[in-house]
Parts: structure tokens; sequence; C-alpha cells
């Protein structure tokens, strides 16, 4: 019988609060294991421009953690992998069926790419939200962790191009899932958020009208490795100048069935406004608001250097988007302050989605329940005194599975969960 | 030496969808490539020359873009589109 590989603690998830409690515990000598369902750890912050309220580039603050992560000797992390059958037999006694995905690429891979460059099927890039092309085989990204290909194999066209070419023998299809046990005593959960999906609002004219996009999609153009060259159209690639923000799509919202605040979104549009202000000089940027959320420590002073920067910020809900034939975009909104509707015309239209719950807590564990607050985020039955418990002895959350968090508090967050955890491990909080 | 692909081949069939891609992908990037075998053009002046959605031709360039086939010019004298041409692959 193989024997089952004993870890202290389950990170489930490897975004920034998971990554966190993961260092926290691995640094003072806890044996971690961290399971990932990406292709590579840095969850949705890897991704991101640069962040409110300071402006600090992303990934730059992002990056040293991810490798720091990666090269702790004390954490062991597997990618595109998932946990599931998670078992409680005691207190400190846990176990779980690993599940580690197939990439069909050994780590002999060096990033090269040339593999990609052959592969003849191009298919939407997830990683670029969708607005260019990937191939079937390919580098997630440039800054993943692992820096190494996978492929997709639902879009494989079985050609053996890739196999042919690739300089470190790397491709390997006879990769087959594999399925292993491991014995833990404690748990972290920190599988984070989703977002809202526009097209739960076919009045927007997400998905219809191209000029519509994301605030994520917003992202990746204001990143040095955007999809396209500079901030563009995706219909026709045009450079636009008249942008809007509509915020709370899916926020607040009690028809789409999320009636609470996402907590970023106010905040990332008054930093995407300001970012776009310097990528486009001659851009005009409107946000359309129903209440401007500023509450943490230098927000109400980004919003007022968004003010001074010449951002338009209207209080009104956007109620109608239609598309003109040259791809403008008229909103039809309510100005709350007058009370009446109005109509205005832009050249791009950003959703600020919302933030949801990432219920993948609830499927996973095969004894017991991992209980769900009212909004299907994890519960937390302690809030005040132990903010990281759950109602399961020894489970803990990180980050945003507990709710709508920035990344400041996500990390504080994954503070109080590794310390909680510590305290478990060593027979103290339960 | 037995090519791990054969071990593929024999457990999977390629779904009709992936062959439409690469056709749809191939006939647009040659369509693209052609046109901009005359010289530099703005993604409006491609699509007049076609019958292809102008969303397509746009996430097809910006495809062969990214795999280094084409570069990004000036920006015509509106400020409002970019000129793309043919880059020289070496
Ligand atoms: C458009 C946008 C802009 C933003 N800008 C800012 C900003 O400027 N400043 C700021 O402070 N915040 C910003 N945020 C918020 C920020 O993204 C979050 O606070 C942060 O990413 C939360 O980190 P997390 O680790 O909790 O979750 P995530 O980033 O969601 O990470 C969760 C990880 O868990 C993995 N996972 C999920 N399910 C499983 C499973 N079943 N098994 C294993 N792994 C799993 C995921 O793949 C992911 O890697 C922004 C958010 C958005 C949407
Ligand atoms: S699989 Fe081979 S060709 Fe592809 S990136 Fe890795 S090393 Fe390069
Ligand atoms: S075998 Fe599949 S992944 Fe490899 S080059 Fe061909 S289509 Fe691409």
């Amino acid at each position: 019988m193989v024997e089952s590989k004993e870890y202290d603690v389950l990170v489930i998830g490897g975004g920034i609060a998971g990554e966190e409690a993961a260092l926290n515990l691995a640094n003072i000598g806890y044996k971690v294991i961290l399971v990932e369902k990406d292709l590579s750890i840095g969850g949705k912050m890897i991704h991101l421009s640069k962040v409110f309220p300071t402006l600090d580039c992303g990934a730059c603050i992002t990056t040293p953690k991810v490798s720091e992560t990666a090269r702790h000797p004390n954490i062991e992390i597997f990618t595109f992998s998932e946990v599931q059958d998670i078992e409680k037999h005691a207190e400190n006694d846990f176990s779980a069926t690993l599940i580690e995905n197939p990439r069909y690429v050994t780590d002999d891979c060096t990033g090269c790419q040339i593999c990609e460059e052959k592969c003849p099927v191009v298919v939407e890039d997830q990683y670029q939200w969708n607005l260019v092309g990937r191939k079937a085989v390919y580098v997630p990204f440039s800054i993943a962790n692992p820096r190494i290909a996978v492929i997709d194999i639902e879009n494989c066209s079985l050609c053996g191009l890739c196999e042919k070419v690739c300089p470190a023998n790397a491709i390997d299809f006879s990769q087959v899932e594999k399925k292993s046990t491991i014995k833990i005593r404690s748990i972290i959960i920190a599988t984070g958020f989703e977002l809202f999906d526009p097209l739960l609002i076919p009045r927007y004219g997400y998905g219809k009208f191209k000029n519509v996009v994301t605030s994520m999609q917003m992202e990746r153009q204001l990143v040095p490795t955007r999809p396209f060259n500079n901030v563009l159209r995706p219909m026709d690639g045009k450079m636009p100048d008249n942008i809007a923000y509509v915020l709370c799509a899916g926020s607040r919202d009690e028809t789409v069935g999320n009636p609470i605040c996402s907590q970023v979104c106010c905040m990332y549009s008054v930093k995407q406004a300001q970012l776009l202000m310097g990528a486009l000089p001659m851009a005009d940027v409107t946000i359309y608001y129903i209440n401007i959320r500023a509450f943490g420590k230098g927000f109400c002073e980004f919003f007022q250097q968004a003010k001074g920067m010449g951002i338009e910020f209207i209080k009104g809900k956007a109620g109608l988007i239609k598309e003109k034939e040259n791809g403008n975009l008229i909103i039809l909104y309510e100005d709350i302050q007058q009370g009446n509707v109005k109509e205005a015309e832009h050249d791009l239209v950003v959703l600020s989605v919302g933030m949801l719950p990432n219920t993948d807590f609830t499927e996973i564990f095969k004894n017991s329940r991992v209980e769900q607050d009212l909004y299907n985020y994890v519960n937390k039955v302690d809030e005040l005194c132990c903010p990281a418990k759950t109602n399961i002895d020894g489970v803990f959350v990180a980050g945003t599975s507990t709710g709508p968090l920035d990344i400041p508090d996500s990390i504080l967050s994954a503070g109080a969960a590794s310390a909680e955890a510590a305290g478990y491990l060593n027979g103290g909080v339960k | 030496m037995k090519k791990t692909i054969d071990i593929m081949k024999e457990k999977r069939k390629v779904p009709q969808g992936v062959k439409d891609k690469i056709k749809a992908f191939n006939k647009l990037k040659k369509k693209i490539l052609d046109s901009l075998k005359e010289g530099e053009k703005t993604i409006p002046e491609i699509a007049k020359e076609m019958d292809d959605d102008i969303d397509a031709i746009t996430y097809n360039l910006m495809t062969l873009l990214k795999y280094g086939f084409l570069e990004a010019g000036d920006i015509d004298d509106n400020d409002e589109y970019y000129y793309y041409r043919l880059k020289n692959k070496e």
C-alpha cells in the first residue's frame, strides 16, 4: 500500500490570502501543502495592473510573494490540482484525496514557448479575459508560477507538432490524472471569490456589444502585458476617448441574487479611471455610481484626487445600454440627484463587476459540512474573537472566502487564519 | 521512437469544433496578412476589404500581433486607429 504523505496544514487556494497563510505557517516551521486549482498560484491579484490607493504595481508586489511561496522549503505546492473527500477523524487528524490533473507537459519545460509558436489551434486566452487568442499548448501567462506550458487537451488537434519541436522533450501525452491520499492536521480554506458574470444583466449588452467590457478586462488592458498594443476598443481597435464606468454591476442588486456591496469596485474603478487618464491623456472618463464607498485609509483622498484630475462622477443608476452602428454606446441612466432619466453617449463602457462567493468549499468535505453565511461565503462562527474560525474545529478561513475584501484586508485575514491554525496545532485554539 | 501523441490518439478523437477553429483562424490569418502585404493599414481599412465582422478581424489581428506576425505602427491623424504592418519574422 502506498503511504499517504503527511503535512501539518493544508491550504486550499493559492491566491494572495492562501500564499500569506502558507508562508506564515511555513516560517514558523510547519509543513504546508498548498493546493491550487488553477495552472499558476497568484489568484486574481497576479492579473491586476496597479493597486488602490497607492497605485503600486500589482505584479511587483505579488511576484516576490509568489516566488517566496514557491521556493519555501516547508511548502509543497500542487497547481492544477484539487482536494476532495476531506474527512475529519479526530482533532489534528484529517485525511483528503489529492487530485493532480495532467498538464501533458513535464517539469523539464523551460517555458521557451517554441511549441506555442508551432501549435495550429487558436482559442480564447482566459488569462486575457478572452480579448485575444492563445494556442492549445501554452504558457499560461508571463509571470505564471510555475512558468511551464500546459496542453488544453479539449482544444488539441493531436497534430503532434509540439512534441516534435520541444527542445526539452517536455511534452508527455501519456500523463493521466493522479490520485493520492494525504494526511493533515489542520486546514485553511482560501478559495477566494468568483467574478460576477455580466451576462446575467442582459440590458447592459455584455457579450453582444463588444465595446462593453468588464473591469477585469480593463485591468488587463492597463498592464504592460496587455492583450492589445494600447488600451483599445475590442470591436475595432479604436483608441477610446470617452469611457464610462458603471458601478455596482451585479452588486447591491437583489434581482441578480447579490444584495451586498462588493467593497472593491468603487475604489478599483477610481484607480482604473486615474490610470486611463495617464494612458490616454485626451480621454474623458465618467463614473456612474449609486454611492462611492471610500471607507479605507486614504480612500477618500484617492477619490478626491480622481475628481481633481477631471474624472466626472455622476450619481446615476444605469438602466439600459444600447449600441450605435459605429460601436458607440448609449447609456440610459436615472440621474439620482435630479430624479429624471437621461442619456449619454460613450465609446467604451466598463462594467465594474462585483465579487461573488466561490462555493467550492461546500463540496470538498466528506463527513462534515462547512457552514455558509447568509450570502454563501464561509461562515465565521466567532467573528469577533476568532475571525478565521469555521464551524469545524481545525478548519480555518482566509481572504475573500469569508466575504468581499480588498488585498490588504485579505492579507490581514490570512494572518488571523495562520495564527489561529498555529494555535490549534499547538493544542490551543479550536 | 514511439511519440506519446500516439497514446493520446488512441484515447481521443479531435472534436469537429477544433477543426473548425483551425480553419476559421487560418482563413482570417491569410486574409489579414494578404491585405497587409500592400502596406500598413488600420483595422477599419482592413475590414472594408472583407465581409467578415470587424470584431473578428480585431481579435484575430491582435492574436497575430501577439504571436509576432505583425507590429503596430503610428496612430492615424485623428488619434483613433493604429496602423499595423507585417513584421519580418527572422
Ligand atoms: C477588477 C478587480 C480589480 C481589483 N483591484 C484591486 C486593487 O487595486 N486593490 C485591492 O486591494 N484589491 C483589488 N481587487 C480585489 C483583489 O483582487 C482581492 O482582494 C484579492 O484577489 C483576494 O485574494 P484571495 O486570495 O482571497 O482570492 P483569489 O484571488 O480569488 O484567490 C483564490 C485562489 O484559490 C483558487 N481556488 C479556487 N477554488 C479552488 C479549489 N476548489 N481548490 C483549489 N484552489 C482553488 C483560485 O484559483 C485562486 O488562485 C480587485 C478585484 C477585481 C475584481
Ligand atoms: S513544452 Fe517544450 S517547447 Fe513548449 S515551452 Fe516547454 S520547453 Fe518550450
Ligand atoms: S498536438 Fe495539440 S497542443 Fe500540440 S501543437 Fe498540435 S494542436 Fe497544439
